[in-house]
């Protein structure tokens, strides 16, 4: 037997039809253990509903949820670049003080819970950033003026602005710490005699980097990054605790409305798979 | 050599260390200063918004099938805001996090169906309550058959509650032999007591009674008492009598207008907001 131009062995056929056999058995014990009443039909309304007085289609709690987490996520991986990218040549720096800071920085992020970052930057710091900067009333002055339209594309509802910041600020700095290490390793990697041979034609340090070891390092860098990204799209579910309206906590708004626990969560676990599937997919083909 | 460097660069770790963590305190303490140094009342007016805090609960908060949030809590807060003559923002929030969160100034005010309790009294104020819901026991038909009150405080039974919540409080001080799951929302503590994984749940207003009577062969309320209707406040930062003031003067002139007590009958014995949710 052949199957996509390949040949299929009996052990095959055998792997298949055991895990076929277990996940019939699962889906049996679920169905007679659990006391639950399916009800599927509540979910679409949620995705998005037809409005009678406008005739048109409007997105609900899940779409938005999920424009929310590809905004934030877009947003903190740029800002996670940005900030990875000068931590790594920082780690690489000659200067042991820059070098130590850098560290620093990057154990510190590295070694303590994504969730405790978390609560710590947004009860402690967010908020002094936040007054600090007036971006609340800022925000709330958009929301209210007649040309919300362009920002609210960009940054969703601009009366959560303030929240979507904390969130957004807090996850770019703690991916950064991982793309600071990429970045480093990306360098480290090039051999020595690259850097030699272009200090011995007189290039500066900055011209040693930018001609030298980026071109090469970058290369090297793509596939670890681009992996790093989907774990950021994934790491994005923790910010609903800190009440991003993002998709994860829409989630937990409509298992309280409708009082139905496994139809929504599925959904969400259907949308976030979609995304980073569709990532990890569209990266293998850019590699 | 390498050991110098090593406790070199450690002395430099720590020291960024302490820098970090000491103007945090600092930066803290200063907002709690300032923030009780002036009424949230006049921030309100003077930013022409109310900021609401709440984690939505059926039926006193919830989202209908547009994704709008509605429920008594909703009626609340925007009455409240009516009448202060600004507009309502609300902040959803998980449970969890609802007390730090005003305390850090995320909003002005939780109107969340939050029980005035002593411990919570150490962290924030209370106002007069403007609802007392009290808590009732759902309990699974087929494992609590033939039980009396005092056959729940034993550890062969286990109950389900969400999490930081009175009702776990309260769970644990009637039944102190009993075993305690704790999770995020109540819908999962229900869920728990249906597949049998649980005996028992407690939870406040109406939710058990609906709640049975969506699976009236397994779930049912087995004593029609009510636990600990110590009423359901607004809850405030400490340090500003204003804002005491102004909200306990509002809710008392709401209760005895009766408005209060519509606006919660309707929510809570009635089910005809039921077309406006999905279910």
């Amino acid at each position: 037997m052949t199957i996509f131009g390949k040949k299929l062995h009996w052990i095959d056929v055998a792997i298949t039809l055991i895990i076929v056999a277990l996940v019939l058995f699962v889906w049996q014990q679920i169905g007679s253990n659990l006391n639950y009443k399916w009800r599927w039909h509540l979910i679409p309304n949620f995705i998005a509903y037809w409005n009678e007085d406008t005739q048109s289609w409007v997105a609900n709690l899940y779409l938005e949820g999920l424009f929310a987490t590809i905004r934030i996520c877009i947003m903190a991986g740029a800002l996670a670049l940005v900030l990875g990218f000068i931590l790594g040549v920082a780690r690489c720096s000659n200067n042991l003080t820059i070098r130590m800071l850098a560290r620093t920085y990057v154990e510190l992020l590295r070694n303590v819970p994504p969730l405790v970052i978390i609560f710590v930057f947004y009860f402690f710091l967010s908020e002094q950033i936040i007054v600090a900067l007036n971006v609340e009333d800022w925000s709330r002055s958009i929301a209210r003026s007649e040309s919300s339209g362009i920002w609210e594309l960009f940054f969703g509802d601009m009366r959560s602005f303030p929240a979507l910041l904390s969130g957004v600020i807090v996850l770019g700095m703690f991916e950064s710490a991982f793309v600071g290490e990429i970045v480093r390793a990306g360098i480290q990697s090039i051999p020595k005699g690259q850097t030699e041979a272009a200090e011995s034609i007189g290039l500066s340090s900055v011209g040693k980097l930018r001609f030298i070891i980026f071109p090469q390092a970058t290369r090297k860098v793509a596939a670890p990054l681009a992996n790093q990204f989907i774990s950021l799209v994934k790491d994005s579910a923790i910010i609903s605790l800190i009440s991003v309206q993002e998709l994860s906590f829409v989630t937990f708004d409509i298992v309280v409305s409708t009082n139905a626990i496994f139809e929504p969560w599925i959904t969400t676990a259907l949308l976030y798979f979609t995304i980073c599937f569709g990532l990890s997919l569209l990266f293998r083909r850019l590699e | 050599m390498n050991i110098l460097k090593i406790k070199r660069g450690l002395t430099v770790t720590f020291a960024a260390l302490a820098l970090a963590f000491g103007s945090t305190a600092a930066i803290g303490q200063e907002a709690s200063q300032s923030l009780s140094s002036e009424s949230v009342i006049e921030t309100i007016k003077q930013r022409g918004v109310i900021k609401v805090g709440l984690s939505t609960f059926a039926p006193w908060s919830m989202r209908d099938k547009q994704g709008e949030l509605i429920g008594f809590e909703i009626d609340v807060a925007n009455e409240l805001a009516k009448d202060m003559g600004v507009e309502v923002e609300y902040f959803p929030t998980q449970w969890d996090g609802i007390i730090p969160a005003l305390l850090s100034g995320k909003f002005d005010v939780i109107i969340s169906s939050m029980t005035r309790t002593p411990s919570r009294n150490l962290t924030i104020n209370f106002t007069e309550p403007y609802a007392y819901s009290g808590l009732t026991i759902m309990a699974n038909k087929q494992m609590t058959e033939g039980f009396i009150f005092e056959d729940y405080n034993s550890s062969e039974v286990t109950f389900a509650a969400r999490r930081a919540s009175t009702a776990a409080s309260v769970i644990s001080t009637l039944f102190p032999e009993a075993q305690l799951l704790q999770f995020d929302e109540n819908t999962a503590s229900t869920q728990e007591v249906l597949n049998g994984r649980a005996h028992a749940t407690m939870h406040s207003g109406p939710q058990p009674h609906t709640d049975s009577r969506t699976y009236p062969d397994t779930l049912y309320v087995p004593f029609d008492k009510v636990w600990l209707a110590q009423g359901e406040s607004f809850g405030v930062r400490k340090g500003d009598p204003d804002a005491l003031a102004y909200f306990n003067t509002w809710i008392g002139i709401k209760s005895v207008t009766g408005w209060m007590k519509e606006r919660n009958d309707f929510w809570m014995k009635t089910d005809d907001w039921k077309d406006q949710i999905s279910e």
